[in-house]
């Protein structure tokens, strides 16, 4: 034990009054997924917390439940959590750090592997919001409403809380970056540098899972340089984005040749 | 297995305790279901605690509305994250709460701890404690952090009402962290017992 660093079991009185931060918190967690003991006591001490929390109850404001659940309707909720995680409160939230904002981490062994990719993409994606809406506003400009609709769409998945950025080559040429949010079980797709095609044929999305391959929109013609973004919505957990080309139009099933999957 | 009333006292009349079944216990599986009727009873049962804690913390009306509702919506997201077998379905509402009031405070206080350092070295034992721990609901709590020594009950207080960490509260009460930290374990686990929760 170094010197002026309180034992990790004396720390769960300050754990559970959330008087730990940074570091201290980031430790004493760690000592916690090892000691069984701490996670019990924590929760006698937490039953003692919330009286305090009790204690404190004053009116709400008029409207705050109304407003919650006109919220609720538009939020998606976490699946359980898988029965092997036995952290203490797994639901516990932790602000996510960084330019994500206010947001808590999504909680829960399913989610974990979003959430250093979030933290990761965190910078690259503010620069992807950029290039994506600068893109969307000079695109489509005669149709105003339309694009001004579009644009809000888009804006709304590549500001969700849980907006994560992932990116894939193209076999045929070029790259795409998607930006999705599973809140909003919605991706925004953009891709740079595609291979230009004859008015025969055209680049058309997919989604691929277990619910079935699902068309997910058609590219508008690779102009200069960046294509898209373009929009694909109603995501479902397992779900792969494929690019496929296909004849001019469209096709109802996808292609043998994939040029792009993205597992999300 | 207990039943939805059983973990409260009966001496702790105060809590807002309801029959298995209707319980928030109960209520929070259902909302996890995604009844959204289920949620409404939730937040009419959370509401006034969660907004109560957070605006003891984060003091401005304002953004303690705006805090509350987020703690509302995460329990409807998270609601399937709630396991009643590691205690109340409150203790975890108002923690959440909690946490998310402190993150808000400390993200725009993030030098808070020097200022403190400079601050003045009255304790305030300040306005928002004084009005919660005057009210009738909260007797029985006020009477069992009469019950802690001094330094343990300004320990508890300043952390979980003024949302310090226990290195600003040593620092606000010249005491060695660890010494602080100690007492606000010992200060709880007094706590824990005089309102007999179930460990």
């Amino acid at each position: 034990m170094r010197p002026g660093r309180p034992e990790p079991h004396t720390l769960a009185g300050a754990y559970a009054l959330d008087a730990l931060a940074g570091t201290d918190r980031a430790r004493f967690e760690r000592h916690l997924t090892r000691c069984e003991q701490c996670a019990l006591e924590i929760r006698g001490l937490c039953e003692a917390t919330a009286r305090l929390a009790a204690a404190a109850a004053c009116e709400p404001p008029p409207g705050l439940t109304e407003r919650a659940l006109a919220a609720a309707a538009r939020t998606r909720q976490l699946p359980p959590a898988a029965p092997r995680d036995s952290a203490p409160w797994p639901a516990r939230p932790a602000a996510i750090t960084g330019s994500a904002g206010p947001g808590y981490r999504a909680a829960g062994p399913r989610w974990r592997g979003w959430v250093p990719r979030l933290a990761l993409a965190a910078a690259a994606a503010a620069t992807a919001v950029a290039v994506f809406l600068g893109v969307a506003a000079g695109t489509a400009a005669h149709r105003a409403g339309e694009q001004q609709l579009y644009a809000h769409a888009i804006a709304a998945v590549l500001t969700a809380p849980d907006a994560t950025m992932l990116s894939g080559r193209v076999t045929t040429g070029g790259a795409a970056t998607i930006v999705m949010s599973r809140r909003d079980r919605a991706l925004v797709f953009a891709a740079a540098g595609l291979r230009p095609l004859p008015s025969s044929e055209c680049y058309e999305l997919w989604l691929m899972g277990p619910g079935g391959d699902r068309p997910a929109g058609m590219l508008p013609d690779p102009g200069q340089g960046m294509t898209g973004p373009v929009i694909a919505s109603g995501l479902t957990a397992g779900d792969r984005l494929a690019l496929t080309i296909e004849p001019a139009g469209g096709a109802p099933h996808p292609g043998a040749t994939m040029i792009l999957v993205i597992a999300l | 297995m207990r039943t939805g009333s059983s973990r409260i006292s009966p001496k702790g009349g105060t809590w807002t305790g309801h029959a298995p079944g209707t319980g928030l216990e109960a209520l929070l599986g259902q909302a996890a279901r995604g009844e959204a009727d289920a949620f409404e009873a939730v937040c009419r049962q959370i509401a006034a605690p969660v907004f109560g804690t957070v605006r003891a913390v984060v003091r401005d009306r304002s953004q303690s509305e705006e805090v509350a509702q987020e703690v509302l919506i995460e329990v409807w997201r998270a609601a399937s994250r709630f396991d009643a077998r590691r205690g109340s379905a409150m203790a975890w509402v108002t923690m959440i709460a909690h946490r998310r009031a402190v993150d808000r405070v400390r993200s725009e206080h993030r030098s808070a701890e020097r200022e403190l350092r400079a601050a003045s070295h009255a304790v305030p034992y300040d306005d928002v404690t004084e009005t919660v721990l005057a009210s009738l609901d909260a007797e029985r709590v006020r009477r069992c952090l009469g019950s802690l020594t001094d330094l343990q009950r300004q320990a508890v207080t300043l952390a979980y009402y003024r949302g310090y960490t226990y290195r600003q509260v040593a620092a606000l009460l010249e005491v060695a962290a660890g010494t602080v930290s100690t007492r606000m374990r010992d200060g709880l686990i007094r706590l824990r017992d005089c309102l007999e929760v179930e460990r």
